[in-house]
């Protein structure tokens, strides 16, 4: 499956520099097909967004990658060394963050850091690429492009800046876009509009996505497939058909009860139950599974050792103790 | 255009506010020019005292002198020194072109080197050019002005004789052109960088703490995640950013510059407004003293205006009100 895949993760592990025993990934594989939506879920902290840095092999300085490959089309991305980088990030992965109001520089106009990333990667003239910056703009639905394109940042809202971001990550027609939470810091109805955007992006160029989010509700509209991930480790994968109906790990359970959705008011109208405890410090892991001590399935075996990641039916689950939700309650 | 014109009247009673306030100070000094001119002369007939504080103004009630003072401001005329026997305005515009090169290449210095030696110091922090620009800048930061001064004299004049010790030209050869502005800058070269390490070290550590706080966020991560180049970013992305608090702190630095002049000059006996504003205190030439110090309010006030409006023409966010 791996030559028609467009990005293989295998077996990543990501650490504090010179600190082997912690790690902030600790074996973290998966894959996305060209044109598909893979969500990357789990709380904060979890290393959801750690895992897209990698591969953009823009890890924050005093963290390394310790070992595991990153293939993308087949070839191993070469994230150690970035003059190689700079070709593929940007021109075939684009990126779009969590920050909008943040993530544009405050004294250059919005039309030179669109054109900026176009400049960098194509070889085309000043004017050729400002032609394409007012086209970018349109299509990603700003209001009269050829007047925005000269405005500084700090003129426009959130939404319109984020929109300014996505029209830098899709200006060279990537392969892959990484969304890393594009909507947490956006108003809700902003958000779906956002997401409509990408979603409209993503059929017409056919990219493929990889969407780092922590809102079940977008998943569940926007992905293909599902990963979740708890401390550092992969602990379900599993289309979103199946991720929704039928959770293995009890981690994933715990998010679904965690999530409202409306339609399926739960019973007697209780509050929405949250997953006791926190996410470990990585500093000092639990022994076994990392999950154990927040686990209602927890026995002997979940703390001695550590949960290999297994095959339960068309899910792909790091569990002693997989299940259906049912079977717990 | 409004701005403008407020500026310009904050100019005015700024200006005129530091004239009254330093004639009051300078009245406080015991002693006048009479004084010293008699003590010269080896005389202390109170006639000869008195006929010259008559010639010169200085038995009348001191608010009819500060009129008078106020009065010449307006008009621009700056009186006579009678210690020099010249006009008081020939005297300064004499001497302002050495002060403008001393103080205009060592600001120069101080904001390249700092930038550059910031750029490189945030870019490597944590490790050895940084650890070395940073010990550098406190060291110079640490060290008295008139010291590092006096030590470049004694090793690069009189060790090494690569500079003259002080001046601004050789006084024997006559020389012109290209030969006289290269003799010039022989001659500045000590005191441009004694006056400018200082500055260079503050600048230094301010442009490091600025690219390093810009370094981090988020529009830096997006401009890497756009295939930008490191230089491209520390210099393009970063800098624009973080030289913000260097223009402010630089521009209010001008008047310090030139009162560092006073003493660079004096050690360097450069020939400018500074060492003339030395003198002119010892002399109680109380004329010459309070037109420098006004004239020197004056540009030092006119250069923070153009130091906001230039803040205002490189930074969109901010706009004049």
């Amino acid at each position: 499956m791996n030559g028609t895949n467009l990005l293989d993760i295998r077996d990543l592990r990501v650490s504090p520099r010179g600190m082997t025993e912690t790690a902030i990934l600790r074996g973290v594989t998966f894959s996305v097909a060209p044109g598909e939506t893979l969500a990357v879920v789990g709380e904060s902290g979890c290393g959801k967004s750690m895992a897209s840095l990698a591969v953009m092999g823009l890890l924050p300085p005093g963290l390394e990658r310790r070992s595991g490959d990153i293939l993308f089309r087949g070839e191993p991305l070469p994230v150690d060394d970035n003059t190689a980088m700079r070709k593929v990030r940007g021109r075939r992965i684009g990126m779009v963050f969590q920050e909008p109001m943040a993530a544009l520089n405050p004294v250059y106009t919005i039309g030179h850091q669109v054109a900026e990333v176009i400049l960098e990667h194509e070889d085309i003239s000043a004017a050729e690429a400002r032609l394409r910056v007012v086209e970018l703009l349109r299509e990603v639905g700003l209001p009269s492009p050829d007047r925005i394109i000269d405005e500084y940042p700090h003129r426009l809202s959130g939404g319109q800046r984020q929109r300014v971001v996505i029209a830098m990550a899709l200006a060279c027609k990537p392969d892959l876009l990484i969304a890393d939470e594009p909507t947490t810091a956006l108003d809700v109805t902003v958000q779906a509009q956002i997401m409509r955007l990408l979603k409209r992006a993503q059929n017409e160029l056919g990219i493929a996505i990889i969407l780092i989010t922590h809102n079940l509700g977008l998943v569940a509209q926007m992905a293909d497939r599902v990963v979740v991930m708890y401390a550092g480790h992969k602990v379900e994968e599993a289309s979103v058909q199946t991720l929704f109906a039928s959770p293995q790990h009890p981690y994933t359970q715990g998010l679904l009860r965690a999530t409202p959705r409306p339609g399926r008011r739960r019973a007697g109208g209780k509050p929405l139950e949250e997953i006791p405890g926190m996410v470990p410090a990585i500093t000092d892991p639990p022994s076994g599974c990392r999950f154990r001590p927040r686990c209602p399935r927890a026995t002997r075996e979940c703390e001695t050792v550590h949960p290999a990641v297994r095959q339960v039916g068309d899910t792909i689950v790091a569990c002693h103790h997989p299940g259906r939700l049912e079977a717990v309650q | 255009m409004s701005y403008l014109g407020k500026r310009l009247v904050h100019v005015v009673l700024t200006v005129l506010g530091i004239a009254i306030i330093n004639f009051f100070l300078l009245q406080l000094a015991p002693g006048d020019a009479a004084d010293v001119l008699a003590g010269e002369a080896g005389t202390a007939d109170p006639e000869y005292l008195a006929n010259l504080r008559r010639e010169f103004g200085l038995d009348q009630p001191m608010l009819h002198q500060l009129w008078a003072f106020l009065q010449r401001l307006f008009m621009f005329d700056f009186g006579y020194s009678y210690r020099h026997n010249m006009p008081v305005s020939t005297l300064i515009f004499e001497r302002i072109p050495a002060t403008l090169i001393l103080v205009g290449s060592s600001i120069a210095m101080a904001l390249v080197f700092g930038i550059l030696l910031g750029v490189v110091a945030a870019r490597t922090a944590g490790r050895l050019p940084d650890k070395l620009i940073s010990l550098a800048s406190l060291l110079f930061y640490a060290t008295p002005p008139f010291w590092i001064g006096l030590m470049m004299i004694v090793v690069f004049s009189v060790k090494l004789g690569w500079t003259p010790t002080g001046g601004m030209s050789d006084i024997i050869s006559n020389k012109t052109g290209l030969a006289y502005v290269l003799d010039v800058m022989r001659h500045l070269a000590l005191p441009a960088i004694t006056q400018a390490v200082f500055y260079l070290a503050i600048y230094t550590r301010l442009v490091r703490a600025g690219m390093l706080e810009v370094l981090s966020l988020e529009y830096i991560r997006v401009a890497r995640a756009k295939g930008i180049s490191e230089n491209r970013i520390a210099y393009h992305h970063a800098l624009r950013n973080a030289i913000f608090p260097l223009i402010t702190v630089a521009g209010t630095n001008l008047g310090a510059f030139l009162g560092g002049a006073v003493l660079t000059e004096t050690v360097f006996s450069w020939p400018g407004v500074g060492r003339l504003m030395f003198d002119a205190m010892f002399q109680r030439d109380l004329n010459l003293l309070l037109s420098i110090l006004v004239l020197s309010s004056i540009f030092v006030v006119l250069v923070n205006l153009a130091v906001d409006l230039l803040y205002a023409l490189i930074n969109p966010t901010v706009e004049l009100r």
